[in-house]
């Protein structure tokens, strides 16, 4: 058996798990849900030995298997399958089935015939129609997957744990993860299994564990739980407030994107209107970030054409957008968007420093007091000065202050990148009168969400992107929650009749 | 496997390319001829830098880069000059070890304090030019002339620096072919993907920074045998060239990718361009110049070989 006890990890100022006490069975496989930021993917990481917690106790059969490491969860049976492979791209099929320990010679040279023999045997037993010799970063998203779970089959795991391994299959793989999984059940491993596809989880799973801000809420037979009961437990029952009412937005034309093309993007149209909230959904990674960031010129385009009130832009960088009076929020906002070590202050005047530098470069810093002083204000940030530095503040308040930086920019379409990921509902509700109140002043804004959910309250249409192109578009009785999962993953029913 | 496809992926077959080419012009610019002298004179010259080389190969395979292994050269070479009179194997030993030291120190920087290779290797760098100038002030030492003459003499085909050249070639080579090879080419590769896979990702680059001080330390120890004396400073020219003779050799510079043999293959060619220059009149003063330029222009290739792939393999998608 597999026990977490009283476990909590925080990164930063954010609690990514909290007091999380969780048993799991040998021949039992438990699935774990929540929505994005929930702790699922932490609580597997911790059993992994990829991050160690910062209290609690975690015992496999009554012995302690805490901060070991992946070499050693790997020696006590635990064994991984992440969302973000782990094979290593420049290697063979065959080398990173037998990483880390090749068959070998008498001289210690690995023996490289029947590295690829016993690689083509594990492959032809589990059905999976790779090439042992191709390069591991030469294959689709889907069968460098499939290798990964292969290789983590032949390890004979005590533990297995599937974080989204599901996400990049097509259906017919799915199918055949399913029956690999049961075997393993049956072998008697005990076994998690990660999906936001509620169908996955009454296929794999006898029981379910539902996680909510990092918090275990319960744990029930698969049997006894409906989609509808565990999707309240997982938002915690939405109650009313949390959503704005939506005004209509008056219809004149704002941005325009026609015919984008780019590595990533494929032939991407696109329209907004003053004072619309236009929704971008779909699965993680089919394109929208590129979509984004090719409006705030930070994404390299082939071809395309995009206007803003008429005018045709050309966008090289990020400076020329922001000149344009567009602005983009990133996801990522310890990467992308805030100088934690700084203060409020200098996070929020940085990237207005164009507008109050003065000739011959001077800040005017009085200028600056004043604006950020009023930011603080609106903000309803709890602070002790524009001085604190930004990485004392929880990630919701940070990802308030990276939202008014850019708002101080006075940008007239606003780009948002999955803002409230990760954020706590309370900041959320904020966060959503703010965007309702800005698009009522007559902006147009482009809101990327992984959260279903929030399109459909938040957005007056919403595109569903999958690989790079605009699946659909979701407006009226048609923009429901149902609909955009259903758009998400139509290219899986593609991807299963092409197999 | 197919050795071609193993060249090909490693970046040798360019190695290959570049090598013989300098080498054809070297051989018309001599008149045609090759003689095994000229072969015995290239391989000594040769052997420090690709000794150097291989051992800076094991670090940038790993995505690392050692800017001391010059000085480490330096100091192996003082240390075996100073303690030669009292004993030769002892002062092998002893050069290696101190060498291996070296090593040790980048490896604690790197791995246990997780500083930046090229600031940890920086700051090494010029301690260990120190620590050459602190026990050997000037030139000088003591080298049996017996060793200086089994290095010189020796039959001419089959001369010792050719046969040194050969089995370090061999040994990097069986290296790279066991798992601890496949480790380094791995963690080059994905460094992440390469501990979630449980490999001692850890002991795997600190191995490689004592690997490669040690082989620096041969060659320190080698030219000082050679040169019949110990010098504080002949390993600081060795700082860039052992860089450049990696990335002649078709490794790339971020790791995961190359082959002993085009390593060897790029200090042939560093060394062949060298007495290109000297064929051409150049000033020995525009060496370290050219050098660099040399650096630059087959990072530059490089990087812009592999936008341009990337680039037709984008078109012929797209077509």
């Amino acid at each position: 058996m597999l026990s977490y006890e009283a476990i909590d990890k925080d990164f930063g100022a954010t609690h990514a798990v909290i007091n999380v006490t969780l048993d799991a069975e040998p021949g039992v496989v438990l699935g774990l849900v929540g929505e994005n930021g929930a702790g699922k993917s932490t609580l597997l990481k911790i059993a992994g030995g990829i991050i160690r917690q910062d209290r609690g106790k975690l015992n496999l059969d009554g012995k302690p298997v805490s901060g070991l490491g992946p070499a050693g969860a790997l020696a006590h049976g635990i064994v991984s399958v992440f969302q973000e492979l782990t094979l290593v791209r420049s290697l063979t099929v065959a080398e990173n089935l037998f990483l880390p320990a090749p068959p070998r010679r008498a001289w210690l040279s690995i023996d490289q015939g029947r590295l690829e023999a016993d690689a083509r045997v594990l492959l032809d037993h589990f059905d999976v129609h790779v090439s042992p010799d191709a390069l591991v970063g030469d294959l689709p998203l889907g069968q460098q997957q499939m290798v990964e779970i292969v290789r983590a089959i032949n390890r004979r795991p005590r533990v297995l744990l599937l974080d989204e391994a599901t996400a990049a299959l097509g259906a017919a793989e799915v199918e055949w993860l399913k029956h690999i999984v049961e075997s393993e059940r049956r072998r008697g491993a005990i076994i998690l299994f990660i999906s936001h596809r509620w169908e996955e989880i009454t296929a794999f799973c006898q029981r379910v564990a539902i996680m909510r801000n990092g918090q275990l809420v319960t744990v029930a037979d698969v049997g006894d739980m409906s989609h509808d009961r565990a999707v309240e437990l997982m938002t915690g029952a939405r109650l009313g407030g949390v959503f704005p009412t939506k005004r209509s937005p008056s219809g004149q034309a704002l941005l325009e994107a026609q015919g984008l093309v780019s590595e990533v993007l494929d032939h991407v149209d696109l329209r907004l209107a003053k004072g619309e909230i236009l929704g971008i959904g779909g699965l993680v990674g089919q394109g929208q970030d590129a979509l984004l960031k090719s409006l705030f010129g930070d994404h390299p385009l082939n071809a395309g054409k995009i206007t803003l009130a008429g005018e045709a832009l050309d966008l090289r960088s990020p400076a020329d957008a922001i000149g344009r009076r567009i602005a983009y929020v990133p996801q990522e906002r310890k990467v992308e968007g805030l100088l934690l070590q700084k203060s409020i202050g200098a996070n929020l005047s940085f990237a207005i420093l164009p507008r109050i530098s003065r000739f011959p470069g001077f800040i005017d810093r009085r200028e600056e007091r004043r604006i950020v002083s009023e930011a603080i204000e609106r903000l309803k940030v709890r602070v002790s000065s524009g001085g604190q530095p930004v990485a004392e503040l929880s990630g919701g308040n940070q990802q308030k202050v990276l939202l008014h930086k850019w708002l101080l920019t006075e940008p007239i379409v606003l780009l948002l990148n999955d803002v409230t990921r990760g954020v706590d509902i309370g900041t959320k509700t904020q966060i959503y009168a703010i965007i309702a109140e800005l698009a009522a002043s007559g902006m147009g804004i482009i809101l990327y969400s992984t959260d279903a959910h929030e399109l459909v309250e938040l957005a007056h249409r919403v595109l569903v992107m999958t690989e790079g192109r605009i699946r659909a578009e979701l407006a009226e009785d048609r923009l429901t929650a149902e609909e955009i999962v259903r758009a998400s993953t139509r290219i899986e029913e593609a991807n299963g009749a092409a197999n | 496997m197919v050795l071609p496809t193993e060249m090909r992926r490693q970046g040798t077959v360019g190695a290959i390319a570049t090598f013989l080419v300098l080498f054809v012009i070297y051989l018309v610019l001599k008149g045609g001829h090759f003689s095994a002298f000229d072969l015995k004179t290239l391989c000594m010259n040769v052997l420090p830098l690709a000794l150097v080389a291989l051992g800076q190969f094991f670090i940038v395979m790993n995505n690392g880069i050692d800017l001391s292994l010059g000085p480490v050269m330096s100091v192996a070479g003082a240390v075996a000059a100073l303690s030669f009179p009292t004993s030769v194997p002892g002062a092998i030993i002893l050069a290696l070890g101190v060498a291996a030291l070296g090593g040790v120190c980048n490896g604690i920087l790197v791995v246990n304090l997780r500083l930046p290779p090229i600031l940890a290797t920086l700051a090494t760098m010029s301690v260990f030019q120190g620590v050459a100038l602190v026990i050997l002030p000037s030139p000088g030492g003591t080298v049996p002339s017996g060793l200086t003459d089994s290095l010189t003499h020796g039959l001419d085909w089959a001369s010792t620096p050719l046969l040194l050249l050969v089995a370090a070639t061999i040994v990097a080579w069986w290296i790279m072919s066991t798992p601890f090879g496949l480790w380094l080419r791995a963690i080059g590769g994905d460094e992440a993907g390469t501990l979630s896979s449980g490999v001692p990702v850890r002991a795997v680059k600190f191995s490689s920074y004592v690997i490669g001080a040690v082989l620096a330390g041969l060659g320190g120890l080698y030219l000082a045998i050679a040169t019949a004396s110990g010098s504080p400073t002949i390993g600081d020219s060795f700082i860039l060239l052992s860089i450049a003779a990696v990335v002649l050799g078709g490794v790339s510079i971020s790791g995961g990718r190359g082959s002993p043999v085009g390593v060897v293959l790029g200090a042939l060619t560093l060394t062949i361009i060298g007495r290109l220059l000297y064929f051409a009149g150049l000033s020995s003063f525009y060496q370290s110049l050219i050098n660099g330029v040399i650096l630059v222009s087959v990072v530059g290739v490089v990087v812009v070989r592999e936008k341009l792939v990337h680039f037709l393999r984008e078109w012929r998608h797209a077509g």
